[in-house]
């Protein structure tokens, strides 16, 4: 199995290597952070001391390392703004206040930001692919149950599962969103971060995450159910009597030979799923997180530079590259029997 | 369970209906411990309801099934009137293995794990125990070689050689086989009906639906010929095969001869 | 380059349907047409709706002659087409019938047509990238913003019409006290995305200043709603919009003032229409003269604001 593995992706894992070797010299050839922070100007040295024994800060000190290449930039606010950048690169910092290493310096900020570096753990990249994949996993398992009640003999236990689904895909996600965050709480009186320790200073946070998880899970559920009993549906009735004649109950039939089936066949839409939700996370803007979307979309308006939506989409592709080829292990994984 | 009884498999006035379609039609059958019965005639004669409503793979509309005399069911128009407790019904249904046309093995289970499956998730054996008596079974019909391979890997012989040791696995009184060699390709069939054979020898009480003349004529100790949904003559096979008395069975054995 | 991209951007994104309402104005007066000569007699109606009766004569007999539109080129001839966010009483809101723009902005801005006999064309649109769309969608915008220096790079603004400044709102039962910002160390505090208040704390946070978990919204009504639910300690906001909160509701304070710094807000409008910025800022002049400024804050802000 482990061989097969790199014998299948050996050209792909020689590529990896090859790569991770470069990036990993370049990460040491990077200037350190002192060197780039040495760059700066007297003036804003001064500012900067001046800072230490002030109540109100001026300098706002950013400083992005992105493996092989970082990014310093200090700037102060005010009636006269002052504003040094520098990026570091193979042993040189380079000022970046114009030209190609202006362009540069904003690459690596943008990037910094919208993978969400140096923030929790619900910010960028990190939270689209966080809430991604809890809502896919929440939602699999909730459509299977949904799936199994709405092909059951029982009519209230179908008609059930048939309104939830209905109601879930007939709404909109934003809609759906609004009224786990909003009126929920609102309604029952309780807030989501009380959920999270007082103590926590991410506890606002966490539990935006939470009511997006829930009202992700639940929608993405509805849509899961369909995935998962066109998939049980397809697998022949002879499965069911042989586990039926061999005295399996309904659970053990399903749990044991139907459903193992039915995942081969469930993965392409799963897959499919997946994308959307990862499209979807964006929604998350309207209960104040900030995914990939929404912090392109703020530097695009804070700062009007479009150049923000390159990284933005590179970082997208990486993640739906990433993905699809877990799904691609999976489905082979579940079909190795065919 | 009590082995003092007079018929193993006892069918009375079985009738199945598909909305107006008359299925079976007042069936009458009594099996005996160890009688190897061979079920012949055309098809849509009601063969196979017949076999899959004996272990409720249809629910008949009127009749009583007796499993070693005692009442496992009876229907009335599509309701049931009596039956035996569920967990005593699921005890008896366990002494019925069924062999499929289609085989229907589970296809993402090896072979080996196709013959375990039941006894370890049903009768919650021990797992060694288990493997080893399924492997003793593979040996038996001739694939032991074949444990770890995937069904699909195997040829439709091999296949329905796997799903009798899947059945047997289950250590049943009755096997239930229904048209096992109808999916097979003509040079496949032998090594089904060999397994068959040895099976019969061994004391296995079986009911095989079947278009093997050969075989009926050979194995079997009674053979009823189906027609229109009622068993339109039964006797030995010396009786049915070379002196049939209803005209039906003298025009099918006629048709199935010259082909 | 940058420009193309932008308009391109708000030409979808108004094609999309996200500019969800475009309303005539007039205080709920249709009007019939949008030929100037039918303007005038409208801005006699909207005016007078509002209670305003200074000096309508001489409005009405030479609209236009007051103010000099020469050189000003608008988006469609004889209408100011305004871009604002609907969606922040009082400076901007929805009447109860829900799709009617009132507030205070909408009565300036109206007021300053009138004066320069145009009709009004309120143009309701996401902040995310409202400046983009001057020139684009509309001619200028007039939506609480307020006056800065970067802004000031980009676009042209007129004299100021209101003064405001950052403040802070609790709920009405904390008994905590805010002397300054740096009170809010330690806390979660909300505030509407890409504004003044997400700029100053943004920078109080990035300076190290203090400690504090900022949630930025879309939509200021998110922030109260979100203080009122509990999720948030307090929200930084406008003391305008916060004052008009405090007059409709009892559930919330305004716990901190930061009258040291003060913001104006004024009506922004392209580099180019320098002759638009004349004119605006003649009207504004007229207003504050006629005490008309001063009535429509009175009425909107009402007793809370000072």
């Amino acid at each position: 199995m482990k061989t097969g593995f790199f014998k299948q992706y050996s050209k792909q894992l020689i590529a990896a290597a090859v790569i991770l070797v470069i990036c990993i010299v370049l990460a040491i050839l990077k200037p350190a952070k002192d060197e780039l922070m040495s760059h700066t100007s007297p003036e804003m040295q001064k500012m900067i001391e001046a800072d230490e024994s002030s109540s109100r800060k001026r300098v706002t000190v950013t400083y992005n390392d992105l493996f092989i290449i970082n990014y310093a930039s200090l700037s102060t606010s005010g009636a006269k703004v002052m504003s040094e950048k520098y990026v570091g690169f193979v042993g040189k910092v380079y000022p970046a206040d114009e030209g190609v290493m202006k362009v540069t310096g904003q690459m690596v900020n943008y990037t910094y930001r919208m993978l969400g570096c140096g923030e929790n753990l619900m910010h960028g990249a990190k939270l689209t692919i966080l809430l991604t994949t809890l809502t896919v996993i929440f939602g699999v398992v909730l459509g299977t149950i949904l799936a199994l009640a709405k092909i059951s003999k029982k009519k209230w236990l179908s008609g059930l599962a048939s309104a939830y689904i209905f109601f879930f895909r007939g709404t909109p996600l934003l809609i759906q969103l609004f009224v786990v965050y909003f009126t929920v709480p609102g309604v029952c009186g309780f807030a989501w971060r009380d959920i999270f320790s007082a103590s926590d200073a991410e506890a606002v946070y966490k539990g935006a995450f939470t009511a997006a998880l829930i009202a992700f899970g639940l929608n993405s559920g509805a849509y899961c159910a369909e995935i998962v009993r066109s998939a049980i549906q397809s697998i022949d009735k002879g499965q069911f009597e042989a586990a039926k004649a061999l005295g399996m109950n309904y659970f053990q039939t399903m749990t044991r030979i139907i459903i193992p089936q039915s995942v081969r066949r469930m993965i392409p839409n799963v897959s499919n799923e997946f994308i959307m939700v990862l499209k979807d996370a964006s929604l998350v803007f309207a209960i104040s997180l900030m995914d990939i979307t929404t912090i392109s979309k703020n530097i695009m308006t804070s700062e009007g530079s479009y150049l923000v939506f390159i990284p933005a989409l590179v970082i997208y592709l990486v993640i739906t590259a990433f993905f699809g080829f877990i799904f691609d292990k999976i489905e082979k994984k579940f079909s190795v029997y065919e | 369970m009590s082995d003092n009884y007079e018929y193993i498999l006892k069918t009375e006035h079985v009738s199945k209906r598909f909305g107006t379609l008359e299925v079976l039609k007042d069936i009458n059958l009594q099996v005996k411990k160890g009688e190897v019965i061979c079920i012949i005639g055309p098809s849509g004669a009601g063969k196979s309801t017949f076999l899959r409503s004996l272990n409720q793979l249809e629910k008949i509309t009127s009749g009583k099934i007796f499993i070693k005399d005692e009442l496992f069911l009876h229907r009335e128009n599509d309701h049931t009137v009596d039956r035996l407790l569920r967990e005593k019904q699921q005890e008896l249904l366990l002494e019925m293995g069924m062999v499929f046309q289609r085989f229907n093995l589970f296809p993402h289970k090896t072979v080996l794990q196709n013959v375990c499956e039941a006894p370890v998730i049903v009768r919650k054996e021990n797992k060694d125990e288990v493997e080893k008596r399924a492997r003793d079974l593979l040996e038996k019909v001739g694939l032991s070689e074949k444990a770890d391979e995937y069904p699909s890997r195997l040829s439709g012989g091999q296949q329905q050689r796997v799903a009798i040791a899947r059945a047997l696995a289950m250590n049943p009184e009755i096997m239930l086989f229904d048209e096992p060699t109808s999916a097979l390709d003509p040079e496949l069939v032998g090594d089904v009906l060999q397994v068959m054979k040895e099976l019969a020898e061994s004391g296995m009480t079986m009911l095989c639906v079947t278009h093997e003349m050969g075989f009926a004529r050979e194995v079997a100790d009674r053979v009823l010929f189906m027609a229109d949904g009622i068993i339109a003559e039964e006797g030995t096979p010396e009786e049915i095969f070379t002196n049939p008395q209803a005209e039906r069975t003298k025009n099918f054995l006629n048709a199935i001869l010259e082909a | 380059m940058k420009k193309r991209f932008m308009a391109l951007m708000c030409a979808s994104i108004a094609t999309l349907g996200l500019v969800a309402c475009t309303s005539e104005t007039g205080s709920g007066t249709v009007p019939e047409t949008t030929e100037t000569e039918a303007a005038e007699t409208d801005s006699t109606e909207a005016t007078e709706a509002e209670g305003m009766e200074t000096e309508e004569t001489d409005v009405q007999e030479a609209p236009a002659s007051a103010i000099d539109l020469s050189g000003v080129t608008l988006k469609s001839d004889g209408v100011l087409s305004v871009g604002c966010e609907v969606g922040y009483p009082p400076f901007e809101d929805f009447a109860d019938d829900g799709t009617t723009p009132i507030g205070y902005d909408i009565d300036i801005i109206t007021a300053v047509a009138d004066k320069l006999g145009l009709e009004v064309n309120i143009i309701n649109t996401a902040w995310d990238g409202i400046f983009a769309g001057i020139d684009v969608n509309y001619d200028v915008v007039c939506s609480a913003v307020t006056i800065t220096p970067e802004r000031q790079e980009t676009m042209l603004f007129s004299t100021p019409y209101i003064n405001n400044y950052q403040s802070v709102v609790l709920l009405a039962d904390d008994d905590k006290t805010i002397s300054s910002f740096n009170d809010l160390d330690g806390m979660t505090i909300a505030l509407q995305k890409e504004t003044t208040s997400d700029i100053l704390m943004s920078d109080y946070k990035s300076t190290g200043t203090i400690d504090i978990q900022i949630v930025a919204n879309e939509k200021v009504t998110s922030c109260f709603t979100q203080l009122q639910n509990g999720e948030v300690d307090a929200v930084v906001v406008d003391s305008t919009v916060a004052d008009g909160y405090i007059n409709s509701s009892d559930d919330f304070v305004i716990a901190y003032k930061d009258t040291a710094e003060a913001e104006q807000f004024g009506i922004a409008m392209g580099k180019e229409n320098a002759a638009l910025q004349a004119a605006i800022n003649q009207a504004l002049a007229e207003l504050e003269e006629e005490g008309y400024i001063q009535e429509t804050y009175d009425y909107w802000f009402g007793a809370a604001a000072e």
